[in-house]
């Protein structure tokens, strides 16, 4: 691949896009940066899992955000040496990283061994149940949960500004991004493209159809016990509480805004998710609508909505059609196939081919 | 009239590469086979025909491990196949199609026959490409030629033509360079041109390959085959040469429902 080939639009605009959010703590006010953008790049980092699994393995996973949980659960137990809740194990808080990771990546493993033989609504349906199990798991052995939840958790020192808490959670995020993209091309992530599209057929091709999807689970698990961690940093506090059921829908939620087999729809949705939670408040009349705090569920409820019926690939998808509009002089085909097979027709852009 | 093929030695003294023996499939009430025996003996391009329902897709999908048998034994190359899944036909040098063309949908061309050679040779857990890979990927390349696709090496299978999604479906048979192949129905829906292609191609490969082709094509499967059984409900009517077969009135009778031709 030569320089000339790297320099595509979207390759300049995200990296445009990067250097602004490495510059944003300097042209952004504190709450901004350290609020609105570390919430949406921890959160963008947990739903781009969602979209790992959905878009290379055809897994829809509700599971995703007890991973999460597990982390912050983990590290807290590991990390705290004194107080009235959890294990208080009073380890090095990069051994409590460690150990956090690798729980995370085992729990998974063992939860996608599980789950490995099924497939769309039954795995939706059975990673919702591990995410209930989850949470009255942590909600009921309060000796790893503390009664109400592990508080006062103290984040690496490495990491102590909020604005490094930032840097930290677009580090990952940009790795993420990239690593999953790069991870579509190898025989790994090849492999699970053809599991999604036909497990029948990878097994008489000689493939291990479970096992390929159990570590794929477990690889979007562990990447999702890093947001976990940046999470329980960034709150300072984690409660079983915070793994319901609710806040579980919260990633499919984004990813579904986004668009479930987008990548940058996993940012992009985050980005409308917290921007509605924190400023919907702040638009004028708001309150005299009805829309008060209680019912900001309902107007993200709306949003995913009409998202769904007017742009099921979300809001990238909604920038994809809007795109040869406001550029005539590219080709314009019919719109790649909405919600179908997913991403298949991005295949050749991404790897960047020619048609011969 | 039934050719019982159990004695190993059957037909020209070589161990047979295949062999099945008393195989019996229940689906629920209904018996599939009833303890059928097959052999495909050493570089033997066997056809096995019949009428809709006879039984031939249920023997072919026991043979390449998707249907597990009531009863029976599958031994293929000497190793005792009935209990293992079907992915573990490749490494015995087996190597299939389906009658209704499976490529990945979602993949292109090189990346469906790169699959194909990975599942053999462990690249599929890698989280970075290598030298490997890329040989893999040419490979790739040089096999679509082989079937006819050079110029779709980057197109995704899902939008590709039938017959040519039948092409690919044999590459991705052929690529890994088995000795035993499993064709099912490979010339149904395809046009007479594409017919005379897939024939050519199959006669290609010359003797060192082993084939077992289901057919509902008589013309198809009488060109390409040495032998040909003879399947109706479930057992085997008849065998012979394409020629022998040909002449049969009980074949005709029941396969065809006319007479021979006088």
């Amino acid at each position: 691949m030569t320089a000339r080939d790297l320099l595509t639009r979207n390759n300049v605009l995200g990296t445009a896009l990067v250097a602004v959010l490495l510059l944003l703590p300097n042209l952004a006010t504190a709450y901004f940066v350290n609020f609105v953008m570390t919430q949406t790049l921890i959160l963008g980092l947990a739903a781009a899992t969602v979209v790992f699994l959905a878009r290379y393995g055809g897994m829809t996973s509700l599971a995703q955000f007890l991973l999460f949980g597990i982390a912050g659960f983990m590290f807290g137990n590991a990390a705290q040496e004194t107080g009235a809740r959890g294990l208080n194990l009073g380890w090095h808080p990069w051994a409590a990283v460690a150990f956090a990771l690798v729980v995370t990546a085992a729990a998974a493993f063992v939860l996608g061994a599980l789950a490995s033989r099924t497939t769309g609504l039954y795995f939706l349906m059975l990673t919702m149940v591990y995410a209930v199990i989850g949470y009255y798991v942590f909600a009921q052995i309060v000796e790893i949960s503390g009664p109400g939840g592990l508080t006062s958790i103290q984040r690496p020192d490495l990491l102590g500004p909020p604005v490094r808490l930032y840097y930290a959670g677009l580090g990952l995020s940009v790795l993420a991004y990239l690593g999953f993209r790069a991870v579509g091309r190898t025989g790994f992530g090849l492999t699970l493209q053809g599991v999604r599209d036909d497990p029948v057929r990878m097994a008489s091709l000689g493939y291990n159809v479970p096992l390929h999807r159990t570590l794929a689970f477990t690889l979007a698990g562990f990447v999702a016990g890093a947001g976990g961690l940046l999470n329980v940093w960034w709150n300072g506090q984690i409660d079983p509480a915070s793994i319901a059921i609710g806040p579980t829908l919260i990633l499919l939620i984004i990813a579904v805004i986004g668009g479930i087999s987008s990548f940058e729809g996993a940012w992009l949705g985050a980005f409308v998710y917290v921007l509605v939670f924190t400023y919907l408040r702040d638009l004028p009349l708001i309150d005299r609508i009805g829309i008060t705090e209680a019912r900001f569920n309902t107007v993200i409820g709306v949003i995913v909505l009409l998202i769904m019926m007017l742009s099921p690939e979300g809001l990238t998808g909604i920038a994809r059609r809007l795109r040869p509009a406001l550029r005539p002089r590219t080709r314009t085909g019919p719109d790649p196939a909405a919600g179908q097979a997913p991403a298949t027709r991005t295949t050749e852009k991404e790897l960047g081919v020619t048609r011969s | 009239m039934t050719h019982p093929s159990t004695a190993p030695s059957e037909p020209g003294g070589r161990a047979p590469v295949v062999q099945v023996r008393a195989v019996t499939v229940a689906f629920g009430g209904l018996l599939a086979l009833r303890g059928i025996d097959l052999a495909i003996a050493r570089g033997e391009r066997l056809a096995v025909i019949g009428p809709n329902g006879a039984g031939k897709s249920t023997l072919f999908n026991v043979i390449a491990g998707d249907v597990t048998p009531t009863s029976g034994s599958v031994v293929i190359k000497g190793v005792e196949c009935v209990h293992r899944p079907s992915r573990y036909r490749p490494r015995l040098g087996v190597a299939r199609t389906y009658q209704k063309a499976r490529a990945l949908a979602g993949l292109t061309v090189r990346e469906n026959i790169y699959l194909a050679l990975a599942g053999l040779r462990g690249r599929h857990r890698a989280l970075w490409r290598s030298a490997a890979d890329r040989r893999m990927s040419d490979e790739a390349a040089e096999v679509a030629r082989r079937v006819w696709l050079a110029e779709q090496l980057d197109t995704t299978a899902g939008e590709l033509a039938h017959g040519q999604q039948r092409q690919l479906e044999l590459g991705m048979a052929i690529a890994t360079g088995p000795d035993v192949l499993l064709l099912d129905e490979p010339a149904s829906g395809l046009s007479r041109g594409e017919r005379e292609r897939l024939v050519e191609l199959l006669e290609s490969f010359g003797e060192e390959l082993n084939l077992l082709l289901v057919e509902h094509d008589m013309d198809v499967a009488f060109r390409i085959a040495q032998r040909v059984v003879v399947m109706a409900d479930g057992e085997q009517i008849t065998a012979g040469t394409p020629a022998q077969v040909r002449a049969d009135p009980h074949v005709h009778r029941i396969y065809l429902g006319t007479e021979a031709p006088a």
